[in-house]
């Protein structure tokens, strides 16, 4: 279970996040919706490490991860997207997987520094399984490319792939399917659906309700930072509050 | 054959050091770390040598030991404020570093000989330790490009908060790559000491940052043969006329606007994507391919 106590996050004057509880549990994909500017994206930063907290707490399983760095989070088995997406634009798609498995790529300094065969073989082993999630992502005629020139849906499934890679516990979508068609959609669906299967819990952020409500059994509603609404899909939706947060009242 | 070989050795040891503190210089930059400390670095790594030798009569085996071990030490050590800057505050703190270092052997007169410089060294490195120097130092860039610290290096390099969030332990890493840089550039400082005679501090300031870091932006920074054809162009370049060889600092400082302005790549980075630009010109995504 990923766990958020009575998290806020101030910037300047702004309340980005105000006193959000919520629990991420595994297995399952929730739902974090909510219009522009209602704070998802920061949330994901505050459990990613990425900006400090103001007040409240996060726990990974039985870890307190609220102040721990980045790389330490990623670690403890939490990987995330970027809504804008960071990729290293010239560098080809295999090249950009193979950097999510970092958690893995093991090898001793003296191996590492000099290229020994033990080292050869962890990056042969790593572009290997790299490649075959490329496959699985029906993107193999795209992998010698530089990640910057594909399309939006393929950069985007790029992204998830490099999160993929260093097997979290817990993912954080934030907008994967912003850019994609339906067709590609659907097919994303189905991966999501599978990582769910496998025991990872997903955190999804989307604008697209009808892919929100196709896919997950709990949903949050964001509003001004603060949670105004949780549930099923289909009641959160006709909650008055939460139309009226999306009509700007 | 032999009076060429004769004529040019002087050329080929001189690029052959140069090679060394180059690729030290590429290393930090390659891993995000925008320090200009390697001229100091490398002063550090002749001045223990030099000592050493002149002071102490000790083994030159054991002068580039030291020499290596101070040179990494102390980038080590500068490695710690560094953690807390970044970009350009990074440059400005390692340029002060260069001067400090300067300033040390100016004032530690009665071991370093301050202005007077280090005399009398015995001349132990000639062309073959150079260049099986050079050579090692080219491997070991080389092979670690290939493996998870290369892989890092480039992540940290390109968006270090993506690189964190994948796992990379930022910190670590930037102190490797300084303590690898620090012991690049103290082993070749010791082999200058070892190979010209003499030391004075002045070889080690400012015009000696400029003159390394135009190797490394004018070759590229972010392939190993970069460091390469920028030392071998900037190192031939003065020989090929007087007035060249007399105004070289001139001839680097103009060299680094222009490439900044024009090639910002340096040239083996920007022959390199040209070619995989061409080699792979977008592909037509198939029909009914989303
Ligand atoms: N680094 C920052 N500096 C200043 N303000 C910020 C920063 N990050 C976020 N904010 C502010 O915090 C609030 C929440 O922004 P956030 O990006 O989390 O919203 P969001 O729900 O992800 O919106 P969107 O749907 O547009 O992606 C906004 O008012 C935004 O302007
Ligand atoms: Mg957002």
């Amino acid at each position: 279970m990923l766990r958020l106590r009575n998290v806020s996050r101030h910037i300047g004057g702004i309340r980005a996040v105000d006193d959000v509880s919520l629990d991420i549990p595994p297995g399952r994909i929730t739902g974090l919706i909510g219009p522009n500017g209602a704070g998802k994206t920061t949330i994901v930063n505050l459990i990613t490490g990425m900006m400090p907290l103001t007040a409240g707490s996060i726990h990974l399983g039985g870890t307190d991860i609220t102040r721990a760095p980045a790389h330490r989070i990623c670690r403890a088995g939490l990987a995330r997207t970027f809504q804008n997406m960071r990729l290293m634009a010239d560098e080809t798609v295999i090249d950009n997987v193979m950097i999510g498995f970092h958690r893995h790529d093991r090898c001793a300094l003296p191996a590492a520094l000099l290229n020994l065969p033990s080292a050869r073989r962890m990056t042969a082993t790593l572009r290997r399984r790299a490649a075959a999630m490329i496959a699985e992502f029906g993107m193999e005629r795209f992998a010698g490319f530089p990640a910057g020139g594909l399309s939006y849906g393929h950069q985007r499934r790029v992204e998830i792939m490099r999160a993929l890679a260093s097997d979290p516990a817990f993912l954080l979508l934030d907008e994967p399917i912003a850019g994609m068609n339906d067709v590609e959609a659907d097919a994303l669906a189905a991966i999501f659906r599978r990582l769910a299967a496998e025991g990872r819990g997903i955190l999804l952020i989307e604008h697209d309700m009808r892919f929100v409500a196709s896919l997950c059994d709990h949903v949050h509603v964001l509003d001004g930072g603060r949670l105004i609404a949780g549930g099923r899909p289909a009641e959160v939706l006709r909650d008055p509050a939460v139309i009226a947060a999306y009509l700007g009242g | 054959m032999g009076q060429w070989i004769i004529a040019y050795t002087p050329l080929v040891d001189l690029f052959l050091l140069h090679l060394g503190f180059a690729y030290a210089q590429y290393i930090v930059l390659r891993a995000g770390v925008f320090s200009l400390a390697t001229a100091g670095l490398a002063g550090i790594g002749a001045y223990t040598a030099g000592v050493l030798a002149v002071k102490l009569g000790a083994h030159p085996a054991l002068g580039v030991a030291a020499a290596t071990l101070a040179g990494s030490g102390a980038a080590l050590v500068l490695s710690l404020p560094l953690a807390r800057l970044r970009g350009v505050y990074q440059a400005i703190a390692t340029v002060a570093f260069v001067q400090i270092v300067y300033s040390v052997n100016l004032w530690a007169e009665p071991v370093t000989g301050g202005a007077m410089g280090l005399n009398n060294i015995p001349r132990t490195a000639g062309t073959g330790v150079l260049a099986v120097a050079a050579l090692g130092t080219l491997y070991l860039v080389w092979a670690m490009e290939r493996t998870r610290l290369g892989r890092a290096f480039n992540a940290i390099r390109q968006d270090e908060a993506m690189a964190a969030t994948l796992g990379v332990d930022i910190v670590r890493h930037q102190a490797l790559a300084f303590a690898l840089s620090g012991a690049i550039a103290g082993l070749f400082g010791a082999l200058e000491a070892y190979h010209a005679y003499a030391l004075d501090p002045g070889q080690f300031a400012f015009p000696f940052l400029i003159a390394i870091l135009s190797y490394v932006i004018l070759g590229g920074r972010n392939s190993v043969a970069g460091p390469l054809i920028g030392t071998a162009i900037l190192i031939i370049l003065p020989e090929l006329a007087r007035p060249l060889a007399e105004n070289r600092m001139l001839i680097y400082g103009v060299m680094l606007i222009l490439v900044i302005n024009f090639l910002p790549r340096g040239i083996a980075d920007s022959l390199i994507l040209a070619w995989r630009a061409r080699r792979l010109a977008r592909p037509e995504p198939a029909a009914g391919e989303p």
